[in-house]
């Protein structure tokens, strides 16, 4: 299991507004070119963000996502 | 010749609102309580007068992301901007009015950078990292409306693993107090950053804290006991959410054989707070 992938998309949902949007009006549609593992793609798809947080999604991006933190 | 004048340690979120909206009132008092102590080792540090001020502390993911995250990172350049960012978490947001800019202590910045590379601590420098609350906010609680000296920002990975052990954050607080002492400059070193909370980095555990564990380690601070603080594995401040300690270890290593008057404790339950200074010779 790479952190990796999971983390940089998670980045980038924290720091990119346009793709925080995009994201938020089609999950799959958005994360269609990510190299992801079918439980990532589908804990991201559900935003399940302890699932998440258990693939290895950083602690400290998971609650600092606009309009997603989870606290 | 130079030294350390002073130094304190404390957690890093001084903001009321997020304790009052995430704990309740009761963590509300309880961070003003310690905001009113932070002040006033405020006033205990601008009376030591220092050239500059080394503050070790975190990233949580803002200047740093996954393509690269450095164990240890000196921030060297002239000046150093608040970070600034588009949707910022509410005590981020806190920051906003604040000065955009602070003067780099450029001499001594770049003396614990060089010589450290001489030395074999292979810290990564960096000219453009800019400061978020866990540099400002301590900051700001201690020096009010007071001129802050020139800083030396300097960042530990507290949480992308694998981090930086215990021991090896407290060999480099030892490599920059030795600089301090070579150097023609007083200084004064501040660590940020909170006792236990999030065990495990687990979403699923937020909102908990090892209590036990943290009277252990404010038992060693005030005993001085630096060797048992060394010997906390990477594995044990994982468990128990005190990965921010790591930044209290650098300075731990600037101060030894100092031992540390603490100043505040307080057992919240979602995370543990505290502040702690050092009297230095």
């Amino acid at each position: 299991m790479s952190r990796y992938e999971v983390n940089v998309l998670l980045y980038r949902l924290k720091k990119d507004r346009e793709f925080r949007a995009r994201f938020a009006a089609d999950p799959a549609g958005a994360l269609a070119g990510a190299e992801l593992t079918d439980e990532e793609r589908e804990a991201f798809v559900a935003w399940n963000a302890r699932r998440l947080n258990e693939l290895g999604g950083s602690l400290h991006l998971l609650i600092s996502i606009p309009g997603l933190g989870a606290h | 010749m130079g030294r350390i004048v002073y130094a304190a340690a404390m957690s890093h979120v001084l903001h009321p609102e997020y304790y009052d909206t995430n704990v309740g009132p009761h963590g509300r008092r309880m961070v003003e309580d310690l905001i009113a102590v932070v002040r006033a080792m405020g006033r205990d540090l601008v009376a030591r007068r220092p050239d500059a001020v080394v503050v070790v502390a975190d990233d949580h993911l803002n200047v740093f992301s996954f393509d690269a995250v450095p164990a240890m990172c000196v921030r060297i350049g002239r000046s150093v901007r608040r970070m600034v960012q588009d949707d910022a978490i509410e005590f981020d947001r806190a920051l906003d009015g604040l000065p955009d800019r602070y003067p780099v202590h450029e001499g001594l910045a770049e003396r614990i950078l060089a010589d450290g590379l001489e030395d074999g601590f292979d810290f990564a420098a960096s000219w453009s990292g800019a400061l978020d609350h866990a540099f400002l906010s301590p900051l700001t609680t201690l020096y009010g409306e007071r001129p802050m000296p020139p800083l030396v920002p300097f960042w530990v990975n507290c949480f992308v693993p694998p981090l930086p052990a215990a021991r090896r954050c407290f060999a480099a607080g030892r490599h920059i107090a030795r600089v301090a002492g070579r150097s023609p400059w007083d200084v004064a070193v501040i660590a940020t950053g909170g006792l236990s909370h999030f065990p495990e980095l687990s979403l699923a555990r937020v909102g908990e804290s090892d209590v036990e564990f943290d009277r252990r380690v404010v038992g060693w601070l005030e005993a001085g006991d630096h060797e048992a603080l060394c010997g906390l594995t990477t594995k044990q401040l994982h468990a128990s959410g005190s990965h921010e300690l790591l930044n209290w270890m650098v300075l731990l290593g600037a101060v030894t054989p100092a031992r540390a008057r603490v100043r505040f404790f307080g057992e919240m339950g979602r995370i543990d707070l505290a502040a702690a200074e050092w009297t230095l010779a």
